[in-house]
């Protein structure tokens, strides 16, 4: 048994980095949230909950937060969906497994900085689409835009996906696979009865992470739309880095963004709790 | 434990103390203007590359042996977004360059009352509490219009557009003859375009329109503004603007427009060497931006690369001599207005002829106004570029004119201090 100051003494480190790179980040920015700093005067002056009101009416925060919604939710399911049906297809054993394994990794290795300009290049209204086969507002109109960051955010996340199912599907004991063929199930059988319980915990750590990255898109709209058309294409996250540095409202900004740490924290409790609940009646 | 939690406490305020008051550790003193290191944060375009400054500031090294200039691009979104982190983190540069809020004036340093400072184009306008504090080599000149003359010509237009109806009336011509009417993109470029139709109309009757909005005097909804994006919209509804515009980037238009697809391009001056580098398959000519009575426009310009000191600069002297060399030393001058095509009396270049047509505006016009968001007290608050550059892109999503209009005065309101 280790004495309490062991224990200390050993989560001390820790402890110290957590603090400094976390907590004292968040503090610092829970405070400014209370100020109207603009970034540039020294003594930002409190404003009490004016910021946080300012939220609640603010349009522009409104259709952030859709957009923000509607790639979360849009997103999480695809990244999900083709991330373990493509974990299906590469968990069989041939000359090109390895292969199409790094292929389909490989997007999330390269920068949402880069993947946007990319598909900027081929879906802009000058693309290599719009310039080759049918002229489709893929970035000029505001719901094929929103339509357009879902796949790319998907088409750059997924990979992830697929090596975190690939993994849980490694656990799947093949002891139970072979019984269930055994006893004449089919391929959908064995999937529903033996293969997606013992993915249960990989669904929750791949739904919990995706939606944790899909609500701080930030990047790849800078690069493919920049918010536009008319701000139409803001995430939550573009808004806060629009509202502190290009609109010089700092403390708004702060406020912003503690408010989007609160929802990311929220749903991230919900969904792994709701997530657990799932894996425990799937277990009985 | 207590002890432990002070001292993760004390690690952390000591870390914390270090990111927000270290900052670069500056050698040269104060007053020298023969030893320092400076840092310069610059503005990158297509034509003003970090290459640019470094042999830009060259000859003054060599002339000052102890000096030494760094040279700094941007590494947040713009120059004013990554001056803004540096000072937060205490790290601000000695000299700036770009367009910059008058939010930061309280960092800079007041520039003195000396003919190289008051003699810069657009200094006094720039004045701040009777200040100068930012000075620029040239005058760049906004609101100007490239057109295509083969596509002038094959379009039957035999002169360029003096007022807003002919200028629709030109822009159908160019449609019917196979020609995007007028080029436009999303990024930034809507707006500003917006801006470069309303300023010429709006500050020429009344030259500090921002100031007088800034107190509330005038409105959006009683000025020219209305009529500007009355206009625009009705140019969005007759197709006359690029098809699919939200969806191309400023880089794209210029692309459309050097390939001959465009009629018009509504832009600045720092075009002028895009163009000039293109070899463009057909002839280029720019005119002055149409009016709505059809009088002679004023020039809405600003300064080019103006330069402001830091006020936390350790290097002040230094970088004093360093400004004055850049906005009055001939070689100096010259390779700044060479290098986006800028102007300024008394500093000769050898100029192409697109580039010479944009002097000719210059030099005709009989008055002058700010451009963009203005200069100096007549400014609008912070965030207004992209304020309007949001707004007027709404015209391509169901918004209409009238709804801009309120918006933006509600804005303009809110923001104004």
């Amino acid at each position: 048994m280790r004495s309490s100051a062991q224990r200390a003494l050993m989560l001390g480190p820790a402890l110290v980095l957590l603090a400094v790179f976390m907590l004292v980040p968040i503090a610092i920015a829970g405070y400014l949230s209370f100020t109207d700093w603009d970034g540039l005067t020294p003594n930002p002056n409190p404003v009490g909950w004016a910021n946080y009101q300012r939220l609640l009416s603010d349009v522009d925060v409104r259709n952030a937060a859709v957009v923000t919604l509607v790639i979360t939710v849009v997103g999480t399911i695809g990244c999900n969906a083709a991330g373990l049906g493509l974990a299906l297809l590469l968990n069989r054993r041939n000359r090109f497994t390895s292969l199409l394994r790094a292929v389909v990794f490989y997007p999330y290795v390269v920068g949402p900085i880069i993947i946007g300009f990319l598909w900027s290049a081929i879906l802009g209204a000058d693309g290599v689409i719009a310039n080759a086969v049918i002229p489709v507002p893929f970035l000029s109109d505001p719901v094929w835009a929103v339509g357009s960051i879902t796949f790319v955010v998907v088409w750059s996340q997924f990979g992830v996906n697929v090596v975190l199912y690939l993994a849980g599907l490694q656990t799947v004991p093949p002891s139970l696979l072979e019984a269930a063929t055994v006893d004449g199930a089919g391929r959908w059988q064995t999937f529903r009865a033996v293969t997606w319980p013992v993915l249960a915990p990989s669904v929750t750590v791949n739904i919990v992470l995706v939606l944790v990255g899909l609500l701080r898109v930030y990047e790849i709209v800078l690069a493919l739309t920049g918010g536009g058309p008319a701000g139409r294409t803001s995430t939550f996250a573009f808004l806060i880095l629009s509202s502190s540095f290009r609109s010089n409202q700092l403390g708004y900004g702060a406020a912003q963004a503690i408010t989007l740490m609160v929802v990311i924290g929220a749903l991230a409790l919900g969904v792994t709790a709701l997530r657990q609940r799932a894996e425990k009646a799937v277990a009985a | 434990m207590r002890r432990t939690h002070r001292g993760v406490l004390a690690v952390a305020v000591l870390l914390l103390a270090t990111a927000c008051g270290g900052g670069f550790q500056q050698s040269g003193e104060s007053g020298s203007t023969t030893s320092a290191q400076l840092r310069m944060l610059v503005n990158i375009t297509p034509v003003l590359t970090k290459q640019f400054y470094a042999d830009l500031v060259a000859p003054y090294e060599k002339a000052h042996p102890g000096v030494k200039v760094t040279v700094e691009a941007p590494t947040a979104a713009d120059v004013s977004a990554t001056l803004q982190q540096e000072l937060a983190a205490g790290s601000a540069p000695d000299l700036v360059t770009g367009s910059l809020s008058t939010a930061i004036v309280p960092q800079l340093t007041a520039l003195p009352n000396e003919p190289w400072v008051t003699d810069a184009p657009y200094a006094v306008q720039s004045k701040v509490g009777g200040q100068i504090w930012q000075v620029g080599s040239g005058t760049q000149a906004q609101s100007i219009v490239f057109y295509n003359k083969d596509a002038f010509a094959k379009a039957g237009i035999a002169a360029p557009p003096k007022t807003f109806d002919e200028f629709t009336a030109d822009l159908v011509k160019l449609k019917a003859a196979g020609y995007v009417p007028t080029q436009t993109a999303g990024d930034w470029v809507t707006g500003a375009q917006a801006q470069m139709m309303a300023n010429p109309n709006v500050l020429n009757t009344t030259a500090d329109w921002f100031a007088q909005r800034n107190k509330t005097s005038v409105t959006f909804a009683d000025s020219n503004w209305t009529k500007v994006l009355g206009v625009y919209q009705s140019w969005i509804g007759q197709g006359l603007t690029s098809p699919n515009a939200m969806g191309l980037k400023y880089q794209d238009s210029i692309d459309q427009f050097v390939a001959g697809k465009s009629g018009t391009y509504i832009m600045g001056s720092w075009l002028v060497p895009t163009l000039d580098s293109a070899r463009l398959p057909f002839q280029a000519g720019v005119f002055s931006m149409p009016t709505f009575d059809g009088s002679p426009a004023p020039l809405a310009g600003g300064p080019s690369v103006p330069w402001s000191i830091l006020k936390s600069s350790k290097n002040q002297a230094a970088a004093l001599d360093l400004v004055k060399y850049l906005v009055s030393d001939k070689a100096a001058v010259t390779a700044e207005l060479a290098a986006e095509g800028n102007f300024r009396t008394g500093f000769d270049y050898p100029a192409s002829a697109l580039n010479k047509e944009v002097g000719a505006i210059v030099a005709a016009a009989r008055t002058t106004v700010v451009a963009s968001a203005g200069q100096g007290d007549n400014s609008a608050p912070t965030g207004f570029g992209d304020e309007v550059n949001k707004l007027v892109q709404g015209l391509y999503v169901g918004q209409t004119a009238p709804q801009v209009i309120t918006a933006l005065d509600d804005w303009y309101t809110a923001n104004a201090k």
